[in-house]
């Protein structure tokens, strides 16, 4: 072993384990939640984007993000399609509930064969839904092992029948009668929102104009805005998230302090003996550096294996997607390494100004 | 012959609590290069203070130190640092290996230290065929016997070729045996090599070793 660094490392396995996986704590906390956050809010985006209506009309407040109410009447639907340039309207229940595991789940409500015509959904496989305990589900839902004739718990322990498999995925994954949901709800003759396709998109501004000027009262808002990116929609997200980078670069920094100050206090007489061999302040600062860098870099690798199995393992659990982008990837790598290196820049310091005489006479 | 080191009137007071305590009193002497000088004295006598102002790890409180036309005591930590790595080899009493490197990595290091990672393997090997550590390479120090350790803290010590080597009662921890192969290893380095040694013992068999020796009391050296 000729590596001072190394076999420092492997001297105190137990220390160099422990502060290897400090580090990878806080690496995987910014992967993990960083990776969630975006995985929803692109799923969300997703599927968002393959609604063909532009205009949602709805009662304001009845849709937030983890919660919707049932609260607007179908009789809106035949006054919708009155309008000029409106060419079709069709109503919607969007239902919220515990998945039964972690998170959120949703179920639509829908008139299968207007919703499926304007939203240009088609079935790969069975039939729309009809009975009131029948669903249909899309490809992604499909795949976790629900196939057509299987049957689906929605609401607890409520079992559905899976009658048919939709393309592309939009929306709520599961769907059934609009009938069905408003009698589960006991909301009879209502509907969360109307989804509304205009004739002709360039005019839907003026669509909604005239919409809101014939129906006051209500909530006009275009669909391309409705289902926004998660972490513009829900307030201070990104401030969130950055401060959780924040405070996982000050837990990874501490580690490797705590680490490197028990290293300095253990090893003084080496210290002392470095100083005598005419090892320079830099050099020994570069030594614990060195260190620390090795105990960041491995945390970090560590870190990012921990978050990649979290996410698959947490994907498989249960309905949220992780997406690990570059760019949080990034500052986790930054926040691994420079964490270290700050953690470690005190003790390292504390060291080299150590007087070599009383270091070496350390016991 | 040009004297390598050279001490004017060095004096060095500690500050113990609010008590002053000098332990060197104006020491002033010269070793020339060659020279193999032993150092004694009662315990408290001021060796020690006056092998560190040597290695420039203590500063004196007034006075001069000269080493290789280098003056120790004219320059910043950073400058005195830089000459110890360059003139100084220390040898110390308890040997002060690194314990989790092995007897070539203990080489290595002191070489990283003095030349910024330069690799000299053929002087490495040259000077542990001549302290007898040629099979021990890739021992660690615990793997070895203390007089083992003292002769690889001696290989350590002279391997960037110092100007002078700096023991502090090399053969304090020593059993006799031991004790007369190390002393014979440090005569070898200085009739082979010409390397300058000031060794500080209290063992008179140690000194008897030496070509000349200094007698120390009170912060004086009493006798050259």
């Amino acid at each position: 072993m000729d590596s001072l660094v190394t076999s420092n490392i492997l001297q105190r396995p137990l220390r160099s384990i422990i502060s290897v996986v400090g580090v990878a704590l806080g690496v995987a906390l910014v992967m993990l939640f960083t990776g969630l956050a975006r995985g929803m809010s692109d799923d969300l985006q997703r599927r968002s984007a393959n609604l063909r209506a532009e205009i949602i009309f709805t009662r304001p407040g009845s849709i937030q993000l983890t919660s919707s109410s049932t609260n607007l009447s179908t009789k809106y639907v035949d006054r919708l399609r009155q309008i000029e340039g409106v060419e079709s309207a069709t109503p919607v229940i969007r239902y919220l509930y515990p998945s039964g595991g972690v998170g959120v789940d949703q179920v639509e409500g829908v008139e299968w064969a207007d919703f499926a015509r304007m939203n240009s959904l088609q079935l790969v496989q069975g039939h729309g839904p009809q009975q009131p305990d029948e669903v249909v589900i899309d490809e992604t839902k499909a795949r976790r092992n629900h196939p057509v004739g299987s049957s689906l718990k929605i609401f607890g322990d409520r079992l559905y029948r899976v009658v048919g498999i939709y393309a592309p995925e939009s929306g709520a994954r599961a769907k059934l009668t609009l009938q069905s949901l408003q009698e589960t709800l006991e909301a009879t003759g209502k509907c969360t929102y109307i989804l509304i396709k205009v004739r002709n998109p360039a005019d839907q501004i003026a669509v909604a104009q005239r919409i809101d000027r014939e129906l006051p009262g209500n909530k006009v808002q275009f669909t391309r805005d409705v289902f926004a990116s998660i972490e513009t929609s829900i307030p201070n997200l990104g401030i969130f998230l950055r401060v959780l980078v924040g405070l996982a670069a000050i837990i990874s920094a501490l580690v490797v302090m705590l680490a490197m100050y028990t290293t300095i206090t253990e090893r003084t007489r080496e210290i002392g003996i470095l100083k005598a061999m005419g090892a320079s302040r830099r050099y020994i600062i570069s030594e614990i550096e060195r260190e620390a860098l090795v105990i960041s870099l491995l945390g970090l690798v560590l870190g990012f294996a921990m978050a990649m199995g979290a996410g698959f393992v947490i994907h498989k659990a249960t309905n949220l997607i992780f997406e690990f982008g570059w760019r949080w990837a990034l500052a986790a790598a930054a926040i691994g390494l420079l964490g270290g290196a700050i953690g470690a820049f005190y003790p390292a310091v504390k060291a080299a100004n150590l007087d070599p005489v009383n270091a070496l006479a350390y016991e | 012959m040009a004297a390598i080191l050279r001490a004017e009137n060095l004096e060095k007071t500690y500050r113990v609590g609010k008590v002053d305590v000098q332990a060197l009193r104006g020491v002033s002497l010269a070793v020339n290069e060659g020279d193999f000088v032993a150092v004694m004295g009662p315990s408290g006598c001021g060796k020690s203070t006056m092998l560190h102002l040597f290695g420039g790890l203590l500063t004196p409180t007034s006075g001069k130190i000269i080493i290789d036309g280098e003056d120790l005591t004219a320059v910043s930590d950073a400058k005195r640092t830089d000459i110890r790595r360059r003139k100084i080899g220390f040898v110390f009493q308890r040997f002060n290996l690194f314990p989790t490197l092995t007897a070539e990595g203990n080489l290595r290091l002191a070489e990283r230290i003095h030349a910024n990672g330069a690799d000299d393997p053929d002087r490495r090997r040259a000077i542990l065929r001549m302290l007898r550590l040629e099979d021990k390479l890739h021992h660690k120090p615990l793997e070895l016997s203390g007089g083992e350790q003292q002769r690889l803290a001696l290989a350590r010590a002279v391997v960037n070729r110092p100007a002078i080597v700096l023991a502090d009662e090399p053969t304090g921890n020593l059993d006799t045996e031991n004790s007369t192969i190390v002393l014979k290893m440090f005569q070898e380095l200085n009739d082979r090599f010409n390397q300058t040694i000031i060794m500080i013992t209290h063992n008179p068999d140690a000194a008897a070793a030496c070509r000349r020796t200094i007698q120390m009391r009170d912060g004086h050296i009493v006798e050259s």
